[in-house]
């Protein structure tokens, strides 16, 4: 193998990208803002969700436990308390109204305190101290369960306004609790978990495209029949398409991590390098996975239509979004096979978990074989052509 | 060619290319029909013939794009697909085939890359060639940006930067306007004094006229061969057309 013709190879493919504006746009801009939309979208946790809230409690002398959870709510950003019925309000049928506004949808959920709230309670915990039987007090939740990720936010703020009041005003505690010792992941936001996610995705999406579009275009324009016919090896082509389109993909993961960094506070607990590594040897199989790609394809147009077909499966069962635990047990050895799978658990665990080169070979010996293969079997491709 | 290699066949060391028995069928179609061509080192070898007659066909099995279905041809002494005498040929294809998103000087510097061509040699040969094609105000342009004339002349100056000796070049003169036509020519005699060998295809029966060989091609197959001079007189007529028609309607009888 000649270095120079592969990196004259190489040298040819970023040139050509820094003259198509277009494509270097989309090369940068898209890992950007996917960055910023997923960033945005996920990276914040669920807030302002408006609720009503019905108090007919008429407390005890020692006061009122509704208000105070009340206030507790009032006090986090989570609920957003439009209106409180009292029981003043009593001839307006406030029960029936606010759940006739979360049958309307006009709020996500109502809350209700019977008229012996407080009293009930505070009967339950002198029982609970003195070991007499008790029926606990009760407030109702009237749920819009259609946003699970709402509904779960409404039903764990109320508890967690519950279990406050009854620690710090009753210093009830509960008889167990469990002690949870964060091994990793001490102050992980939903956004650090994802971040790995969208830099193993764009990178492996866009080198994906950009070798089959690039090669298409080399061959439908006969270059590549020429290149061919120059002393330059086959294996030199593809050598130079991987190291070019692995740099793109290096520069991609920077800009994501930068932006995360930036605006979002994305959380780097290890080596940045060893991700880099990591998506590099992603963006290489994939420029390789691209090339045999485009040899079934007979234009560009064919081309793109197989980047759904592979973003899909990879979107899905990668393990970006959703733990690959969620993923039905049928569908889970699919997921083994996709190498955004490796890249994606790999940068986690250096990202999140702070891990080393020691902890993570096997993530990177699978990926370089997967590059390794991918130029090998391209490489043979490109032969047979001939 | 000396040594005794399984792709060195020996052939006579006055031919830079020849072929024997050579055929190529595209899915029982014959485009090259046992062809059997010797063309002597350092001449201009031109093959004239209507669409689909073999010419581009028997132009790529030579330069190992394409295999042969059978039959063999041989380069320099060499046995095709040629790899020991990569360096010593130039190859222009009839597509544009050069990047269209680098510029003149990119494609050039590329080419030259692929060949090892020295820097300081490829400096040199550049300013010749960007001269010789009249591109060198448009040097740093972007192919993409260039008329379809001046493509051309880049593809030519990207098959010579690496001084061949034996050069294919197919349809070179296309969409290039008369004048430049003239100043190619006046470079291929300049190639040829230095011992190059040329082999072209071409439509224009006027620049045939030029070559110190014209070989008629129809479907797949030679059916005249010979000086121009040579094959007016043989067949009575004044101009090329008129003896590729003579030839035509014979191989027809």
């Amino acid at each position: 193998m000649n270095l120079d013709r592969v990196l004259a190879i190489a040298k040819k493919n970023l040139r050509s990208l820094r003259r198509d504006r277009r494509t270097f746009a989309f090369i940068f801009m898209v890992p950007f803002m996917m960055m910023l939309i997923f960033g945005y979208t996920f990276g914040g946790e669920v807030e302002n969700i408006n609720v009503y809230v019905v108090n007919l409690d008429e407390g005890s002398p020692v006061g009122s436990l509704s208000w105070r959870i009340i206030d507790e709510l009032n006090s986090t950003e989570t609920l957003n308390i439009v209106h409180i019925y009292t029981s003043a309000d009593a001839s307006l049928d406030p029960v029936n109204l606010s759940i006739q506004k979360v049958r309307n949808a006009e709020v996500w959920g109502a809350i209700v305190f019977e008229k012996n709230f407080t009293k009930d309670a505070l009967w339950s915990i002198a029982s609970l101290a003195s070991g007499h039987p008790f029926v606990s007090s009760n407030m109702t939740l009237h749920l819009d369960g259609t946003n699970p990720n709402v509904a779960k936010a409404v039903s764990g703020s109320l508890s967690g306004a519950l279990q406050k009041i009854l620690t710090t005003r009753f210093h009830l505690n509960a008889p167990v609790s469990i002690e949870t010792d964060m091994v990793y992941g001490e102050d992980t936001k939903f956004i650090d978990f994802f971040a790995p996610g969208i830099m193993g995705l764009a990178g492996f999406l866009v080198t994906f495209m950009l070798t089959i579009v690039t090669f298409v275009r080399e061959r439908s324009s006969s270059t590549l029949e020429r290149l061919l016919t120059t002393p330059v090896k086959e294996s030199e082509v593809v050598a130079g398409y991987a190291i070019s389109f692995g740099l793109m993909a290096l520069a991609q993961s920077t800009v994501i991590l930068v932006t995360g960094v930036l605006l979002f506070n994305v959380q780097v607990e290890g080596s940045f390098l060893l991700a880099l590594l990591v998506f590099f040897l992603l963006g290489v199989g994939s420029m390789g996975m691209g090339l045999m790609f485009s040899s079934i394809a007979k234009n560009e147009l064919q081309a793109v239509q197989f980047v759904p077909m592979v973003f899909i499966p990879s979107i899905l069962l990668a393990g970006i979004f959703w733990p690959l635990e969620a993923i039905p047990e049928f569908l889970r050895p699919i997921s083994s096979f996709i190498p955004l799978t490796y890249a994606v658990d790999g940068a986690r665990s250096i990202m999140i978990r702070g891990w080393g080169v020691d902890q993570i070979w096997v993530q990177i010996v699978i990926l370089a074989l997967f590059a390794i293969a991918m130029l090998f079997l391209s490489t043979l491709m490109l032969k047979r052509r001939k | 060619m000396q040594e005794s290699g399984k792709r060195r066949v020996k052939r006579s060391e006055d031919y830079a290319i020849t072929t024997e028995n050579l055929r190529k069928e595209f899915d029982g179609l014959v485009a090259v029909d046992d062809l059997n061509l010797r063309v002597k080192k350092g001449i201009l070898y031109g093959m004239i013939g209507p669409n689909g007659s073999g010419k581009t066909t028997t132009i790529k099995v030579l330069m190992g794009i394409q295999r042969p279905t059978r039959g063999t041809g041989s380069i320099l002494g060499e046995c095709i697909p040629v790899k020991d005498n990569i360096q010593k040929i130039g190859y222009m294809p009839q597509e544009m085939a050069v990047y269209y998103d680098l510029s003149i000087h990119e494609n050039l510097e590329l080419f030259a890359a692929l060949y090892s061509v020295k820097k300081e040699e490829f400096q040199q040969r550049e300013k010749v060639l960007l001269e010789m094609v009249d591109l060198v105000e448009r040097k740093d342009d972007a192919v993409s940006k260039l008329s379809g004339g001046m493509r051309h002349r880049v593809s030519l100056a990207c098959t010579l930067v690496h001084e061949p000796e034996v050069l294919f070049l197919d349809e070179p003169t296309v969409g290039v306007d008369p004048e430049l036509r003239a100043g190619f020519w006046e470079y291929f005699g300049k190639l040829k004094d230095l011992g190059k060998t040329i082999i072209m295809t071409t439509h224009y029966m006027d620049e045939a006229v030029r070559c110190d060989v014209v070989g008629m091609m129809r479907a797949g197959r030679l059916i005249a061969e010979g000086a121009p001079d040579e094959l007016l007189a043989r067949t009575s007529t004044d101009n090329l057309e008129d003896a590729f028609l003579f030839y035509s309607r014979e191989g027809k009888t």
